[in-house]
């Protein structure tokens, strides 16, 4: 569950619950459970919100996501440029940001999909247990043991490691 | 006695007698005001007989506490109140697409509004805080290649000599006496 308000900016995927396929006579006590649910607290705290977004439908403030331009990468910085060095590093630190995000919501596909199949994750989830472990495994290796203080600078000496040891190997 | 009725002699008499009770025996029953000595009916108030409790001052105590609650009160319930209604009828944004050709102002990127506010009327934009850092590194790195600058002058004009620094003042060439070895016979 997204934490905006308005899912037409940014939409989630569609819901895929299954349908209800009944067999018996006897009364569903999960349906009871959540009837009894929805009276007790959905119904009044959907009244109540859609009370408040009553009174603040006349002015109601938008909000956005900033973009930001590109600039030149660390690599693309002349030695001792500095203001060169603070501009890629500021650019490394929301792309480090952005990267952070994008394995989180990955991570809350997975267990969405785990959530839903029940048992048979395992079969029915593949494309998501194989994205995630993809996803996982290139945030590792690039933002990986960088630590509290990472920065492009050590970053971009890390790919130079891997580098090195992918030449050492081949 | 003579006006006294047995009836209410015997009423009298049965009311005053008690066969556990000590001190029934005849002398005493006999007389139609008996004193009894050993129950006394007392009044006491509502909440039953005051007892006077000895236990440690509360007082330093329960002023603390009410100090406490006094002063966490005064700014804690005008702001709740005004959070709650900040939250009930100002209520936070909603995303939205930036238009063509539009330029956000800096405190419309955020969805709070008591934030939005707070950055539109005390904080800087992000973008000028940017470039507030960008002028200090440049200022900085100026200042570094200012003195690399100055120290490999200083090492040259060492050096070589023929620069403003590193003059020695010496007397003028005019003021020294050659009359010692003016002649070749002194």
């Amino acid at each position: 569950m997204t934490s905006d308000s308005d899912k037409n900016a940014y939409p989630e995927p569609p819901r895929q619950t299954p349908v209800v396929d009944k067999q018996t006579a006897l009364p569903n006590p999960a349906l009871i459970l959540t009837k009894l649910f929805y009276y007790s607290v959905d119904l009044p705290v959907t009244t109540f919100k859609e009370l408040v977004d009553g009174i603040q439908s006349g002015n109601k403030q938008k909000y956005y996501h900033q973009k930001f331009r590109r600039v030149p990468d660390l690599t693309e910085c002349t030695e001792g440029d500095y203001l060169c060095y603070y501009e890629a590093e500021m650019q490394w630190r929301r792309d480090y940001k952005v990267d952070q995000e994008i394995v989180k919501v990955v991570q809350e596909r997975l267990r969405a999909c785990q959530q839903r199949e029940g048992a048979s994750y395992q079969q029915n989830c593949a494309n998501e247990i194989q994205q995630f472990s993809e996803v996982a495994k290139a945030y590792q290796s690039r933002y990986g043991d960088l630590g509290a203080y990472a920065s492009s600078r050590k970053c971009l000496m890390k790919q130079k490691e891997r580098m090195m040891a992918a030449n050492a190997k081949a | 006695m003579v006006g006294m009725s047995v009836l209410r002699s015997a009423a009298a008499f049965a009311a005053r007698l008690n066969p556990l009770k000590s001190g029934n025996f005849a002398p005493n029953l006999l007389s139609r005001t008996a004193i009894r000595t050993d129950k006394v009916a007392v009044r006491w108030e509502s909440h039953g007989k005051q007892m006077f409790v000895i236990k440690p001052t509360g007082y330093y105590d329960t002023r603390f506490l009410k100090l406490l609650r006094f002063y966490i009160l005064l700014t804690g319930i005008p702001v709740a109140v005004i959070v709650t209604a900040v939250n009930v009828f100002v209520g936070e944004a909603e995303l939205a697409e930036i238009p063509e050709g539009y330029e956000p102002e800096h405190w419309e990127y955020y969805k709070h509004p008591i934030t939005r506010w707070i950055t539109r009327n005390f904080f800087d934009s992000p973008a000028k805080d940017y470039e507030k850092m960008m002028a200090l590194i440049h200022i900085e790195t100026e200042k570094a290649e200012m003195r690399l600058k100055q120290q490999e002058v200083r090492k040259h004009m060492r050096m070589n000599g023929d620069g403003p620094w590193f003059q020695i003042e010496t007397l003028d060439k005019n003021l020294i006496d050659h009359s010692v070895k003016s002649t070749p016979d002194n």
